[in-house]
């Protein structure tokens, strides 16, 4: 049993043929001997017989098909055998292969090593070459330097120096180390004063050549300095006499403003026109110079140069500033503006006409400034930016920094910004007293619309942010525009505010009708006042002009503000394209423009304020008693009369007669825009009064035609004269109309509800009742009765 | 206001002596810097940025004026359209305090009289260098009637809180503001009245 169960396990299906005699393969049948073993019942043997025949079938069928596969295996051997002898052939090829690659691969080494020798030998014979030559140069310059101080040839001499200081300095101490250590010692002690010597001659010719003006000299030994490894030294000494320069014509300059008669063409900006020459001067003199310091000191170098210059410039700013300041009196000038600003009745005020030229000139004398000094940007960074190319991202913004401080901390900066601080509050001051000039002798024309005053204003405003626009400083600019906004928005507002507070008058024609008393009140207080004031009724027409006048000016306003802001914005566009004021300045300009064009709105409202005014004080009081007679004509008639009021019309012509008269009036003292508005709210309030009227009154079948009729015509007038659409203030009217139009009560069910079609009701079922309620002749169960 | 991207927009402007560390609050605050070495303002500068407060997007435009004399004339042109100043002192430096009742004339003179003040004294980084005691200050701005703050730009301290809050005060006012112009139509959520001292504790 034990050797039973392991074999069989591995031989798999074979072992079932064996196993039928019992013990020994028995296991590989699902059925172990010792099951078949144990059973008794014939049944179950039975059972188990039919399963191990079937097992048979299997595996017979399994050792048949394993039988077929025989021949074609024997034929693979018989190839197989056959391959044998090629493949002991192979082997001995590949084996004499790999040998013939050893073979190679040594000796590439070999050769390898061989060349890298060779290629260090070479390198190391270069070395000495350059070595033997440096140590030769050296010998060359000593020899050199002499013969070429001896025969003043100073650029020779120079160049000598020059290439013994770019010598490798090992070099030097080689050749000293060498058999020949003392004599080159000696020479090079010779090399060393030369090169002494050298510096201080160049340095003694130079201020020789300065001291001359000798151009020609001066250029010829800044040259050399650099050569000599004084690049500051050169530097400073040249800018030194570039800056004599600019003092000397600067000087001159300066005795000639004091020299010019005041009638000159130019009097009146001759120290701007001071400040152009010199800043003209130095932008050419750095134009010239520019090319020698980039070609014989390197790119980079035109920073210490500007730097040098700028100091100079400063002073000669510093002086024609003081002379401005003094033969302009801006400083007492500015004090005179200040103290009439805090105190706004001082004694002592200055016109502001007088103010005007002084303004003019203190804006070109910054814009000249500015663009100096964006010049020197511009040719200083693009200098940097050479100079900088290989240098890291740090030291680029060390030089930027730089440039910005020299450039925005400068005195020529720090003076300029002082001016234009006083500017600013002086062309404040130029502002609001000239706006308040305009205000005061405004004027109004016959036929036009607007004052004097709007036109004069907005020429003035524009003229004042102008002028700071021209400074082409942003920061001016901006201030002016805010100011100008207070100005506008809380001075100017005002002045129309006060006049739209005074109110339209009213009418002769409405005291009429108001009764005696106002009469009588008016003449009671023009008697109090001791004189009888035979005027009235013409301050009366003034005062109504004054209100119309007005609401045009408030539009006309708002209109120019935007116009204002417009202008400005597509102004400033071409300033801010030439990168003015830094990154920031197109916000801070953007925003102050904001604020400004916000004040338009400020106009609008106040216009819309003023018409609400005119409408509830104006019209109403004259529309409303028109309507109200509508109660006295009777809707209650019969055909005769009806025919009657057919030729006599009783109410409807004349108020639109009145209503025309009316308008008239204000048709031809508004803009059209604003006059289309006044009209628009007129029509509302017709609508609302009318509908009043009507729910007061009663009427029969003919009544009501006669009422349809009288709508019709009204809201056919009122069409004619509004471009707005009337028929939706109408529409709940109208509707009443149809309603008082019916002929019986339930004749409303065809207009209502599911046959209502494309009416839309504007009355409530309640509404509708109490319009049916207004027929005399509709019984009020009828009514009750109807569903709606 | 729908069409851009916030629901308030406020206008604050810094002002004080030279000196005093305003740059340094707004770079602080906008930009999270603290550059040092910083050259004096020119003019005006001009920063924005946009804070989420209770969910509103409330966009700060802050304004930083140049504290040298010679730039008053342009910085006062600001003061108008200013709906809150921010007024600094040094706390190292008496000079910067003394000249506060100047400025506090110059925003009577100027500014609009809903403007909102608050009185922030930089630079307690600088603890060991005080001059002006905090108790002193805040006598001084409880007697004026402004919020008073000390901060630190350089340590980051109080910088946030200072602009946040200003904010929060900002849109209570503007609220309160539309209230009375509008009474018919209150503002939505406006039930409830907003402390902008409690609004703010977020960080």
């Amino acid at each position: 049993m034990a050797d039973g169960s392991s074999p069989v396990k591995l031989s798999g299906g074979a072992a079932v043929a064996v196993a039928p005699e019992g013990t020994g393969g028995g296991c590989c049948s699902e059925l172990s001997a010792e099951l078949i073993r144990s059973l008794t019942e014939l049944q179950e043997l039975e059972a188990v017989y039919e399963r191990l025949c079937s097992e048979e079938k299997v595996v017979e069928e399994e050792l048949d098909a394993l039988l077929e596969q025989q021949s074609p295996i024997e034929s693979k051997m018989i190839t197989l055998h056959r391959m044998g002898p090629n493949l002991q052939l192979i082997e001995g090829d590949a084996k004499q292969l790999a040998g013939m690659i050893t073979f190679t691969c040594s000796l590439a080494e070999n050769v390898s090593s061989k060349v890298r020798q060779l290629d260090l030998a070479k390198n190391r014979l270069y070395q000495a070459i350059q070595r033997a030559d440096d140590i030769l140069d050296l010998k060359f310059c000593m020899d050199g330097v002499q013969t070429a101080l001896r025969n003043e040839d100073y650029e020779q001499a120079a160049a000598h120096i020059h290439r013994y200081l770019s010598l490798d300095k090992s070099v030097i101490e080689l050749s000293r180390q060498g058999k020949e250590g003392s004599m080159i010692d000696a020479n090079l002690k010779l090399l060393q004063d030369a090169e002494q010597r050298l510096k201080a001659i160049v340095t003694e010719k130079f201020d020789i050549a300065t001291k001359e003006g000798d151009l020609h000299q001066v250029e010829r030994f800044f040259k050399i300095f650099p050569l000599l490894g004084l690049h500051e030294e050169g530097l400073s000494r040249f800018s030194e006499y570039l800056c004599k320069q600019v003092a000397n014509k600067a000087e001159e300059n300066l005795l000639l403003v004091l020299g010019t008669d005041m009638s000159d063409r130019r009097a009146a900006i001759i120290f701007a026109d001071t400040l152009t020459l010199l800043f003209e001067g130095i932008a050419r003199i750095v134009e010239t110079h520019q090319p020698i310091v980039e070609t014989y000191y390197g790119p980079g170098r035109l920073y210490t140069l500007i730097k040098h210059l700028q100091l100079e410039c400063d002073r000669q700013v510093e002086k024609v500033v003081d002379k401005f300041i003094k033969q302009r009196d801006y400083h007492r000038q500015f004090q005179l503006v200040q103290n009439s600003m805090m105190r706004s009745s001082a004694a002592e005020k200055i016109e502001p006409r007088e103010l005007d030229p002084v303004l003019t000139e203190v804006t070109l004398m910054n814009a000249r400034s500015e663009l100096y000094l964006r010049f020197l940007k511009k040719r200083v960074s693009s200098d940097f930016e050479v100079g900088d190319s290989m240098a890291s991202e740090e030291v680029k913004q060390e030089h930027q920094k730089c440039l910005d401080k020299l450039l925005n901390h400068c005195l020529l900066s720090c003076t300029m910004q002082e001016l234009i601080g006083y500017y600013i509050t002086m062309e404040e001051y130029f502002m609001r007293e000239t706006v308040n000039k305009a205000v005061a002798l405004d004027t109004y024309e016959k036929g036009q619309l607007t004052s004097s005053m709007v036109d004069d204003v907005f020429y003035i405003v524009k003229k004042c942010i102008g002028r700071a626009l021209s400074s082409s400083s942003i920061d001016c600019l901006c201030a002016m525009i805010n100011l100008s906004a207070t100005e506008l928005e809380s001075d100017f507002r005002e002045v129309l505010c006060n006049k739209l507070r005074m109110g339209f008058p009213a009418t002769t024609f409405q005291d009429f009708q108001r009764g005696v008393t106002s009469a009588v009140n008016i003449m009671h207080s023009s008697l109090q006042q001791g004189k009888f004031d035979t005027k009235g009724i013409e301050s009366t027409d003034e005062a109504k002009l004054s209100f119309l006048v007005t609401l045009n000016n408030a539009e006309v306003c708002s209109e120019n503000i935007s116009t204002l802001k417009t202008t400005l914005e597509s102004d400033c566009t071409k300033l801010f394209s030439q990168g003015i004021g830094g990154e920031q300045a197109q916000a801070k300009f953007d925003s102050c423009l904001s604020d400004l064009a916000a004040v338009s709105n400020k106009f609008r409202d106040l216009l819309q304020e003023g018409l609400t005014e005119l409408n509830s004080t104006a019209i109403k009081p004259q529309v409303k008693p028109w309507i109200n007679i509508f109660l006295s004509v009777s809707h209650n008639i019969e055909e005769e009369e009806f025919n009657d009021y057919e030729a006599n019309d009783p109410w409807v012509q004349q108020f639109i007669l009145n209503l025309e008269q009316q308008m008239a009036e204000f048709k031809a003292g508004l803009s059209p825009v604003i006059y289309d508005s006044l009209t628009s709210l007129m029509t509302s309030l017709i609508a609302i009064e009318l509908e009043k009227v009507v729910l007061k009154s009663t009427f029969n079948r003919l009544g009501g035609l006669q009422f349809d009729k009288e709508l019709r015509s009204l809201v056919a007038y009122l069409t004619t004269v509004t471009t707005w659409t009337i028929r939706d203030k109408f529409a709940r009217l109208s509707q009443m109309a149809t309603i008082l139009n019916l002929e019986r009560v339930t004749e409303i069910l065809d207009y209502w509800g599911a046959n209502s079609g494309p009416l839309t009701w504007r009355l409530t079922p309640a509404e509708v009742r109490q319009v049916l309620a207004l027929r005399i002749d509709f019984r009020g169960e009828d009514i009750k009765r109807l569903r709606l | 206001m729908s069409m851009e991207d916030y629901d308030f927009l406020f206008k604050i402007v810094l002002i004080g002596n030279a000196g005093v560390g305003k740059t340094c609050l707004v770079r602080r605050f906008t930009q999270g810097l603290f550059p040092p070495g910083q050259g004096a303002t020119i003019g005006v500068d001009f920063m924005i940025k946009t804070v989420e407060i209770n969910g509103e997007k409330v966009k700060l435009q802050i304004w930083d004026t140049a504290g040298q004399e010679r730039f008053r004339s342009i910085t006062q042109s600001y003061y108008r359209s200013a709906n809150a100043l921010i007024l600094t002192y040094d706390i190292t430096c008496e000079e910067s305090f003394r000249c506060l009742p100047e400025w506090l004339r110059e925003i009577e003179q100027y500014a609009s009289n809903k403007v909102i003040t608050v009185l922030v004294g930089n630079k307690i980084d600088l603890a060991e260098r005080r001059e002006v005691s905090q108790q002193r200050a805040e006598e001084f701005s409880e007697a004026q009637d402004m919020y008073y703050l000390e901060t630190s730009a350089k340590e980051s301290d109080n910088v946030e809180k200072l602009f946040l809050d200003l904010a929060c005060r900002l849109i209570s006012e503007a609220r309160q503001n539309t209230l009375v112009n509008n009474v018919a139509s209150p503002l939505p959520g406006e039930g409830k009245s907003i402390s902008y001292l409690t609004c703010c504790n977020f960080n």
